[in-house]
């Protein structure tokens, strides 16, 4: 039982990564990446690779990151210039072709049956607790990195040009703002950041295979988003905790209650259904997007001292 | 190695005729509705098990399972429209927010699918005889499914040009303002393209499933295609998605050939759908549909 929740709390750790990076592309530049699985994939198979010839795993999570970016440039490259559902489509598209290629080319990567991973840093002869309690101290680790670069980005000059751009491209491009340069780099950060979260994920589970990196995937991280508030980094990690939250409630379930349907079916369906909630009743999610904090608005909002500034006087 | 092309040639018009029926609806949904239904896949999969309910659990034969699959599913596309679709573009959903609720429509559907019929594999019994028709090696089930490809697009035509329902679904794919203030109904009209679009999904799917095998994935399996002969084909565009239908088949059919000679896998073809789909997108986003401008 503690096993389980200690498992969990990886889980949580390593889609919350993956969450503020949709969260970056989606709740703060509008782009609807329905590929994220792609560059997860991307992240984990270099950091399989890397290890496998004896790089240290710190590189290796770094060089899953590089090489994830350099995708996220590649693609948006041509797909940036393209209507939000085109890039929806050809985004998609990619992922389920790059599943294709690791699967069909076994030389990469074993293909179907997939390479193992060593772990990060040997534990060998401790029990299986200390393990995982090291993996929770780096997916933490890196959770926290990847927030801390995330909530700079939102309330940085930066973070508001690319919220402009979201809310209107057209007034965004006429004060100078070149709106395809902006969501390349924002493509790039995000895949940059889900390239360490598919490192930690190989790591974790000792293995990659193609079958982990189906497109449900990248659904269940934009539940989170969704569920959790597009546009605010605490909602991205709030709906990566509850959705795993939900998983775990229901692989318990299964084994306590006597289903008469298969709970994995039960699962999805369930997602199915709550995600269609959310966009009917609660559209902007839980938590609602963060309000911009700068220096500037405090000071037009309450003057130099509050008391000057009060209302009549 | 000799390559036999009227096979090859044989074989893209059948892989085409899948296609044409699978993409059809969702080209034309996606043109009336705004979005793309990524659910779509799950109509396709939903028709073929049925299909597969009344052809072999009740035993009733393929003709019946087609008339019978094309109704059920046609009125649950319709159901989706109206019962999420509809209602969440009229509260203002952005469309990211109706690609994601398609999405998760398919999940529920896919999984729906999964708990009834289980997710391994079945395959419909009826043996179909092979024989050689000139050099070509063909089976009953392909010439049906040419057969009734070719007639329903026939059909297709003659309702889109010659019927007062036809006429007013084109009017509101060109001009829904226009067709509106001309006294369209066009909720009806929407409603009815999402039905027709649901009932030749299942077609697509018995015959995909009656070729190769039967599982909750049927339709995601040939998604990507059918996005390649919706985008190629120019969204919305009845007579672009024909003729698209068949170039991505035979490009398919050539494509392999030409695998097969690289020494590269042949899983790859559905790669080449893809290549397609991307070049269009960045070439040519509006597809063939300046062919067929008066359409």
């Amino acid at each position: 039982m503690l096993l389980y929740g200690l498992d969990f709390l990886v889980f949580v750790g390593i889609f919350g990564i993956v969450a503020l990076s949709l969260n970056l592309e989606f709740g703060f530049a509008g782009i609807a990446n329905f590929g994220k699985v792609a560059f997860f994939l991307i992240g984990a198979y270099t950091y399989a690779l890397l290890s496998k010839i004896g790089i240290p795993f710190f590189l290796c999570l770094i060089a899953g990151a590089l090489t994830s970016a350099l995708f996220g440039l590649l693609i948006s490259l041509p797909a940036l210039r393209l209507r939000t559902d085109y890039l929806a489509i050809a985004i998609l598209a990619f992922g389920e072709i790059l599943r294709l290629i690791v699967k069909s080319e076994s030389w990469i990567a074993g293909g179907d049956w997939g390479i193992s991973v060593a772990p990060a840093i040997s534990t060998a002869g401790a029990s299986h607790h200390v393990g995982i309690l090291v993996n929770i101290g780096l997916v933490y680790f890196c959770l926290l990195i990847c927030f801390v670069i995330a909530q700079l980005l939102a309330n940085s000059p930066y973070g508001r040009v690319v919220r402009a751009i979201r809310e209107d491209e057209i007034a965004a491009e006429a004060l100078g703002k070149d709106r395809a340069k902006y969501k390349a780099q924002i493509l790039m950060i995000g895949s940059a950041m889900v390239g360490v979260a598919g490192g930690l994920y190989a790591e974790y589970l000792r293995y990659v295979l193609p079958s982990m990196f189906m497109p449900m995937i990248t659904f269940t991280v934009w539940i989170m988003v969704l569920l959790g508030g597009p546009g605010n980094n605490w909602g991205a990690l709030l709906g990566a905790g509850l959705v795993e939250f939900f998983k775990y409630g229901t692989n318990l379930a299964k084994d306590y209650l006597n289903l008469p349907v298969d709970p994995i079916n039960l699962q999805y369906i369930l997602f199915g259904v709550l995600i269609i909630l959310v966009l009917f009743y609660q559209p902007q999610g839980l938590l609602k997007e963060s309000p911009i904090k700068t220096k500037a608005l405090e000071l037009a909002r309450y003057g130099k001292g509050v008391v000057n500034n009060k209302p009549g006087k | 190695m000799a390559v036999n092309w009227a096979q090859v040639l044989f074989n893209s018009a059948v892989t085409g005729s899948i296609y044409l029926l699978g993409a059809v609806g969702l080209s034309i949904t996606y043109g009336l509705s705004g979005f793309p239904n990524f659910a779509h896949a799950e109509l396709i999969t939903l028709g073929a098990f049925i299909g597969y309910f009344v052809a072999e659990q009740l035993g009733l034969g393929l003709p019946a399972a087609l008339i019978v699959a094309f109704l059920v599913t046609g009125g649950v596309g319709f159901l989706c429209y109206r019962g999420i679709f509809q209602p969440l573009a009229k509260r203002g959903a952005t469309i990211i927010h109706l690609m994601v609720a398609s999405i998760a429509l398919g999940f529920i559907l896919r999984h729906s699918i999964g708990a009834v019929w289980s997710w391994k594999p079945l395959y419909f019994t009826t043996a179909w005889s092979a024989f050689d028709v000139g050099p070509v090696r063909v089976t009953g089930l392909w010439l049906w499914l040419i057969f009734v490809a070719v007639t329903l697009a026939f059909i297709m035509h003659l309702i889109l040009t010659r019927t007062k329902i036809g006429k007013a679904i084109r009017a509101t794919s060109s001009n829904p303002e226009l067709a509106l203030a001309s006294g369209i109904n066009i909720d009806r009209v929407i409603w009815i393209t999402w039905f027709v679009g649901g009932g030749l999904a299942a077609i697509a799917g018995i015959f995909r499933a009656s070729d190769t095998q039967i599982w909750p994935m049927t339709g995601w399996d040939i998604i990507l295609p059918i996005f390649a002969v919706v985008i190629l084909g120019g969204i919305g565009n009845y007579y672009g998605a024909v003729v698209a239908a068949f170039v991505i088949g035979l490009a398919e059919n050539v494509g392999v050939v030409v695998l097969v000679a690289l020494g590269l896998s042949s899983t790859y073809r559905i790669g080449i759908a893809f290549v397609i789909l991307i070049i269009t997108l960045i070439v040519k986003p509006q597809g063939l549909a300046m062919l067929f401008r008066r359409a």
